[in-house]
């Protein structure tokens, strides 16, 4: 059962990627603006919790999950795990208790690899590098055993063999078992299944899954695929340039939706559409705009089928429309 | 445990012969080995080859008497071997030429890794600073440290076992070559850090200075191999014209001082095409061995996509 107490909370949090003006809008003293890749979002995970963010190209996804491994710096909000301030934390140092607990899988595992290390050094540098081991022996140990729990077996088989040795679904599992060996309490996952053959994805989300029930490990599912995040997570939060357009539990988000950008994306997959009781939305028109140039009001109202007036001037706050359901429309309630 | 190093180490012996196989497989690689090799040989032990090395008291021959089967390569102004000359000269101008070349990859590495890679201020201030020797011509840096080093030290005293004149020249080329290198290092340490496996070492706990040795170095190996051999190919050169100018030191005769000492005596005017001719003729075909041994080894690594500077 996920427990209660939050792990991790993201309040209003921001990264805003500063534009290089050119010279000519430098001459003209042109503000340069920025690509609001993430305009104020609040989340939270909860221990041993899955919460998936969901959401299309370019709407932040990846930035979010950068932020949370301290990849990337916030220009704005705050970051808590277990309600310590971690938004200035930047010493090596002082991050490695933080390293410890929190880890990340990535989208392309072949790029996650250096195709200059083996298997074991790969699975081992966590271990190595945050001093969790104080001999080869148990070294070679919590490397075998989070080989294993990433479904390598077995694990010695893989020990000596280098990257582009494996296949595709091998590789994830090996970032998986890099990512499991520190036993972390919170897990980013950034599209891992994305890029792999359809035939291994269910073998790798139930990798994922299991850790859940074994190790009570909280997963933050980053995906762009609405019917997979119902599938794995507890609750869906789904971004829209930047900003969460509606946030619930995982039923809810998928047979309730309250936004007319969730309805769309619920319409635009074959599986999931034409569901009873849900709004009537026709398919999402036209590309993301670019963060660089946010519109106006709504975010989402350029696109919208049902956007009128007050959405193009005001921008509609997260408004709650059940129980921990909240979404961000003006129609809404 | 022990079963799977046995099996790593054969890897790496695979992954090695594989590299081998491809390298040698360049003519250019084989043709520069081979003279590489003939001159390595040569370098390594003079005195068994031509004995020790002559000077003006111990010259036995005629003076510039052309080539006989007594002097293969003929004599110089003094009466002195060209032959026993140009093979002595061998083991100053590669012990230069190498030595030079390791000041100038591990200078040139470090400043250029840790500029790509912390970026920001440190890169600007680094760059800035490699620029400056960048386009620092040897010939006057060399005119500048000699005296400074000569007092330091003393005349006639050695350093590391070589004369100040020629511990001065390798300290020069070590210092005018390693930019060379750091921009190289620099841009593909730029490219490098952007991959996703150095996010995750990052991630996973790493230090930067681990991040540094155990991801970036290991991947740079090729560019520095590559350019390693066209830097020691440029630092026979720039020893040679240095000795040329007359830097060199004649107890200690290089190719390049060889050069010198026979424009010096009018070897050119005289006709004596021997005394010039031998020298050139080995510097020429050493700097090209390197020239022929780095591009060969830049092909391997990347087989499409080849850029010579
Ligand atoms: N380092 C950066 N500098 C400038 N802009 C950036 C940077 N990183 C991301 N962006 C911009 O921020 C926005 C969000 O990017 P992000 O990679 O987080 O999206 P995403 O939701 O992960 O998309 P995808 O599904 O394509 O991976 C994009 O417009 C992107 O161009
Ligand atoms: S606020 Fe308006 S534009 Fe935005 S989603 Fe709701 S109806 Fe559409
Ligand atoms: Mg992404």
């Amino acid at each position: 059962m996920p427990d209660t107490a939050n792990i991790l909370q993201l309040e209003s949090l921001q990264v805003h990627f500063p534009i290089q003006g050119g010279l000519f809008d430098r001459v003209l003293g042109r503000p340069a603006g920025a690509v609001r890749a993430v305009d104020g979002i609040d989340l939270s995970v909860g221990r041993g919790e899955i919460v998936a963010l969901v959401g299309e190209s370019g709407s932040g996804k990846t930035t979010v999950g950068r932020v949370i491994t301290k990849l990337a710096q916030p220009t704005g909000g705050k970051m808590l795990f277990e309600g310590r301030d971690m938004t200035s934390v930047q010493r090596a140092s002082a991050l490695r208790p933080y390293r410890h607990r929190v880890q990340m899988i990535f989208q392309d595992a072949y790029q996650a690899l250096n195709p200059r290390h083996t298997i074991f050094d790969i699975v081992a540098e966590p271990l190595r590098s945050l001093r969790l081991v104080d001999n080869r022996k148990q070294l070679a140990d919590r490397v075998s055993e989070a080989l294993a729990s990433a479904g390598l077996n077995p694990p010695g088989d893989f020990f000596a063999r280098f990257p582009h040795e494996l296949s595709g679904g091998q590789r994830q599992r090996v970032v998986i078992a890099g990512a499991l060996a520190v036993k972390p309490e919170l897990i980013v996952a950034d599209e891992p299944v994305s890029m792999l053959d359809v035939s291994i994805r269910a073998q790798i989300l139930q990798v994922l899954v299991d850790l859940r029930h074994k190790h009570n490990m909280a997963l933050l599912f980053i995906t762009h695929d609405l019917p997979l995040a119902w599938l794995i997570a507890d609750r869906i939060a789904v971004l829209y340039l930047g900003k969460l357009v509606e946030i619930g539990s995982a039923d809810e988000i998928t047979f309730q939706p309250r936004h007319p950008y969730t309805v769309a994306l619920l319409n635009a997959t074959p599986q999931m559409g034409g569901d009873a009781g849900r709004a009537e939305v026709p398919a999402l028109q036209g590309e993301v705009p670019s963060a660089a140039r946010v519109p106006k009001g709504c975010r989402f109202h350029p696109r919208c089928p049902l956007a009128f007036d007050r959405c193009r001037q005001e921008e509609p706050p997260p408004i709650e429309v059940g129980p921990k359901h909240l979404a961000a429309c003006w129609l809404a309630n | 445990m022990s079963e799977s190093i046995i099996r790593y180490s054969g890897r790496q012996a695979r992954a090695i012969k594989t590299f081998l196989g491809r390298f040698l497989g360049y003519g250019g690689a084989q043709v520069g080995l081979v003279c590489l090799a003939f001159f390595i040989v040569v370098a390594a032990v003079p005195d068994i080859l031509v004995g020790p090395l002559q000077t003006a008291i111990n010259a036995t021959g005629e003076f510039l008497a052309p080539p006989s089967s007594q002097h293969v390569l003929g004599t110089d102004e003094v009466g002195r071997d060209v032959l026993n000359l140009v093979v002595h000269g061998a083991r100053i101008s590669l012990t230069i030429a190498l030595l030079a070349t390791v000041i100038s990859l591990v200078v040139g590495t470090t400043i250029g890794m840790t500029a790509g890679y912390y970026g920001g201020v440190v890169d600007v201030w680094l760059m800035r600073f490699t620029d400056f020797f960048f386009v620092m011509p040897s010939f006057v840096l060399a005119l500048v440290i000699t005296p400074v080093v000569v007092e330091v030290i003393g005349r006639g005293q050695e350093i590391l076992g070589f004369r100040p004149s020629l511990f001065v020249i390798l300290v020069v080329i070590g210092m005018t070559s390693w930019a060379f290198v750091a921009r190289i290092v620099r841009s593909q340490t730029l490219s490098l850090k952007e991959r996703t496996f150095i996010d995750r070492a990052r991630v996973v706990g790493s230090s930067n200075f681990s991040i540094m040795v155990r991801h970036i170095l290991p991947n740079l190996v090729p560019q520095i191999a590559a350019n390693g051999a066209l830097v020691v190919a440029g630092a026979i050169f720039v020893e040679t014209s240095l000795s040329f100018l007359g830097l060199g030191d004649p107890l200690q005769p290089s190719w390049g001082t060889l050069l010198s000492l026979a424009q010096r005596a009018g070897a050119a005017s005289a006709g004596a095409w021997w005394y010039l001719g031998a020298p050139g003729a080995c510097v020429l075909t050493v700097s090209l061995s390197f020239v022929l041994i780095g591009n060969a080894l830049d092909d391997t690594f990347n087989p499409r996509r080849r850029v010579i500077p």
